[in-house]
């Protein structure tokens, strides 16, 4: 077993404020905390249930694999606890506790410890955790059918579905406001627009995550959006409904910055940033999926090492 | 040279060698091979179809040729009378060809039902189409002339949950089904006394 | 040079086992083995031709010359598949059915290929029977575990039979493609555990 890793100089340019990953991961759960406590407020005690067997799961498997395969036990350092917040912030509240640990299965150890553990993944190991297990049980993630037993007081509906499946009138109703405020039925924590922004901008705020991401996945977004829009009005909503809506928020400022999956340069954040805004919406529109989000990111994280290539040449150079 | 004149020998007699072999268990096995083909794929389609019919249609079939093909008809013979037939078509499934038996009460038109018979799409869910009956039972006694599509493109079938595109595919079968209908009743109509006795 | 014939037989059942040591004859390995009887069966067939070609490129390894043994090895192999698909179709429909295209396709898997040349062409009549015999069984064994695992997991059955009850709802993920690459990568990476040891 190779106890030390080689020390492997990516190329520049570096970013460094003297932070540890520890307290980075800190910062990651802080701001995510203004969402989740939304979803807590709106969903109960279920979602607290939820959001501690998510983080719970997701260090026990990294222990796991860390005792199974004999490598350094860094569960300490709460990357993956991170990954259990950003998991947890995207089930539906009403999720049973075995998708849960099925689904940290493979964002933990598919997802990140076979590519060699914290830095190594290709993808963000959240969203493929989401991804599959969506995939799998489509009938936990169809969030009309799991909330149906809440009681709001609002309407209490999934709002990319009933775009998909009635066009754009069956969405006018509903006002951009109060989907900022988290009245729509959808994920633990991605129904409270607002707060998700607020930890956004802190995050941007502390430089850990980087705007050029977040600014060029919105600039996606309102592009695509606002095209399709202008010419089927009828069928396609605009570009506010499609950021207030589905794991949107959530895609911009915690799943695409991800650390080891997204660009270090300029041009290449930005690229990745419009590409993943551009995906989305096309596939939220002509494709088969109501949110297209998951599926825009993992392809972008796949693209992430070419597009990374891009980079300012030397002065001078020829 | 002698090692040029080795291997044109080597080669020609392995393969003339394993061409003969072939071409004597083809032989063998053909008559066996198109039996097992039609009790297999098309025999438990057909029987669910023509259920009841007082013949065995897969002895009692007939070719009629359409265009440059030739399709397979398969009888029914009910109170005596070859009322129905059954045939086969192809839809565009999620992976691969959709093969759908239709069959038809040559009186009015009316379908007698479908059913999927060979396919390769994904097990649990594109397969719901063969296994389970109420997607299929959707058409029967529908016309056979009609168009069918399935509901989300604004059609008049329900989609199987998760296999919209399987669905479809069966649909665009069986409005096929209905095209070759038109197009060669009267051949068939005309085959069909041979079974009137 | 040769070892004994015992060895040669059971370095196939673990120390070089198919596609989990020598990782060869993917394509089967992934696509067929959605279930177990699928696994099993493509595994016999593969058996089947890996046995047949060991034993003939063996018998002919002084009259093949070097410069066209490869087209030698395709013809013989590609002989042996025809067989076993004309077989199967005569006498196994409906598994024919399941394993569909990937039959013919025997013919370019690796492992048949890789033993024909690196073992049969080199070796003696009755070591390459036993080293067929152990890589086909080994083959097999692998694309069974592979299946059953995935149709437990990924369908709730096993042959049919519901596992876990109806309340037991599949991990879907399992059955589709990819899941077929982290299904083996695991199970790689749990064999490599336990030999380790």
């Amino acid at each position: 077993m190779i106890k030390q890793k080689k020390l492997i100089v990516s190329h520049a340019p570096f970013i460094h404020n003297g932070s540890k990953i520890s307290i980075k991961n800190y910062h990651i759960m802080l701001a995510a905390l203004p969402a989740l406590l939304a979803g807590i407020y709106y969903y109960g005690i279920q979602a607290v249930g939820v959001i501690g067997l998510s983080i719970s799961f997701s260090v026990f498997w990294e222990l796991a694999f860390n005792l199974i395969a004999k490598s350094e036990k860094r569960i300490g350092d709460g990357s993956s606890a991170v990954i259990g917040v950003v998991f947890a912030m995207m089930l539906p509240a009403t999720a049973p506790w075995w998708i849960i640990l099925i689904g940290t299965f493979v964002a933990i150890i598919i997802g990140r410890e076979i590519f060699g553990g914290i830095g190594s993944n290709p993808f963000n190991p959240a969203v493929l955790g989401i991804a599959i297990i969506a995939l799998s049980w489509k009938e936990y993630f169809d969030f009309n059918q799991a909330l149906i037993n809440f009681d709001m007081d609002f309407n209490m509906f999934y709002p990319l579905a009933a775009l998909k499946s009635f066009g754009a009138s069956s969405i006018s109703s509903i006002s951009v406001f109060d989907l900022m405020l988290g009245k729509q039925a959808g994920a633990i924590g991605a129904v409270f627009g607002i707060g998700i922004i607020i930890g956004g901008l802190y995050l941007i705020a502390k430089g850990i995550i980087r705007w050029e991401i977040c600014f060029s996945f919105i600039a996606g977004i309102f592009l695509t959006s606002m095209t399709f829009a202008m010419f089927a009005p009828t069928t396609y909503a605009g570009p506010f409904f499609h950021l207030f809506t589905g794991y949107t928020l959530l895609g911009i400022f915690f799943l695409s910055p991800e650390d080891s999956s997204s660009p270090v340069n300029k041009m290449p954040m930005i690229l990745y940033g419009l590409g993943c805004g551009i995906l989305t919406i096309l596939i939220r529109n002509i494709g088969v999926y109501a949110d297209g989000i998951l599926y825009a990111i993992l392809i972008m994280n796949i693209i992430n090492p070419l597009i990374d290539k891009i980079k300012p040449k030397a002065f001078g150079k020829v | 040279m002698r090692e040029m004149i080795k291997m044109v020998l080597v080669l020609t007699i392995l393969s003339s060698f394993s061409g003969g072999l072939l071409a004597a268990l083809k032989n063998g096995t053909q008559e066996k091979i198109e039996y097992q083909e039609l009790q297999n794929v098309k025999g438990p389609a057909i029987e669910k179809i023509l259920e009841g019919c007082e013949n065995d249609p897969i002895v009692d079939r007939f070719k009629v040729a359409d265009g440059e093909q030739e399709r397979s008809f398969f009888v029914g013979i009910f109170d005596g009378k070859p009322k129905s037939i059954a045939f086969e078509t192809y839809g565009k499934g999620f992976a691969g060809k959709v093969g759908v038996i239709v069959g038809v009460n040559l009186e009015d038109g009316s379908m007698l039902g479908a059913q999927v018979t060979t396919h390769n799409e994904t097990p649990g869910v594109g397969s719901k189409a063969q296994d389970d009956p109420s997607f299929v039972s959707q058409f029967a006694n529908k016309t056979v002339t009609d168009s069918f599509g399935v509901k989300p493109d604004g059609g008049n079938i329900d989609a199987i949950a998760g296999a919209t595109i399987t669905s479809r595919g069966v649909c665009m079968a069986v409005t096929e089904a209905g095209e070759i209908y038109k197009r060669l009743k009267p051949e068939i109509v005309k085959q069909l006394e041979k079974f009137n006795k | 040079m040769a070892k004994s014939i015992a060895y040669e037989f059971g370095k196939g059942l673990w120390k070089e086992i198919p596609p989990f040591r020598l990782v060869l004859g993917l394509c089967p390995v992934l696509a067929v083995t959605t279930s177990l009887q699928n696994g099993v069966g493509m595994g016999l067939a593969t058996t089947f031709v890996l046995v047949c070609s060991n034993i003939l490129v063996s018998m002919l390894r002084k009259v093949i010359p070097s410069k066209v043994r490869i087209a030698c090895f395709i013809i013989i192999i590609a002989t042996f598949v025809t067989v076993v698909e004309l077989l199967m179709q005569a006498y196994a429909y409906t598994l024919y059915l399941q394993l569909g295209i990937f039959i013919p396709l025997i013919v370019v898997n690796c492992l048949v290929l890789g033993r024909a040349e690196a073992f049969a062409y080199k070796n003696p009549i009755i070591h390459s029977l036993s080293d067929g015999l152990g890589m086909g069984i080994g083959f097999t064994l692998s694309l069974g575990a592979l299946g059953a695992v995935r149709e437990i997991i990924g369908s709730g059955e096993l042959l049919g039979y519901s596992v876990f009850g109806s309340s037991f709802k599949p991990f879907t993920f399992l059955i589709e493609a990819p899941g077929a690459f982290v299904c083996l990568g695991l199970m790689l990476a749990i064999m490599n555990l336990a030999s380790k040891k």
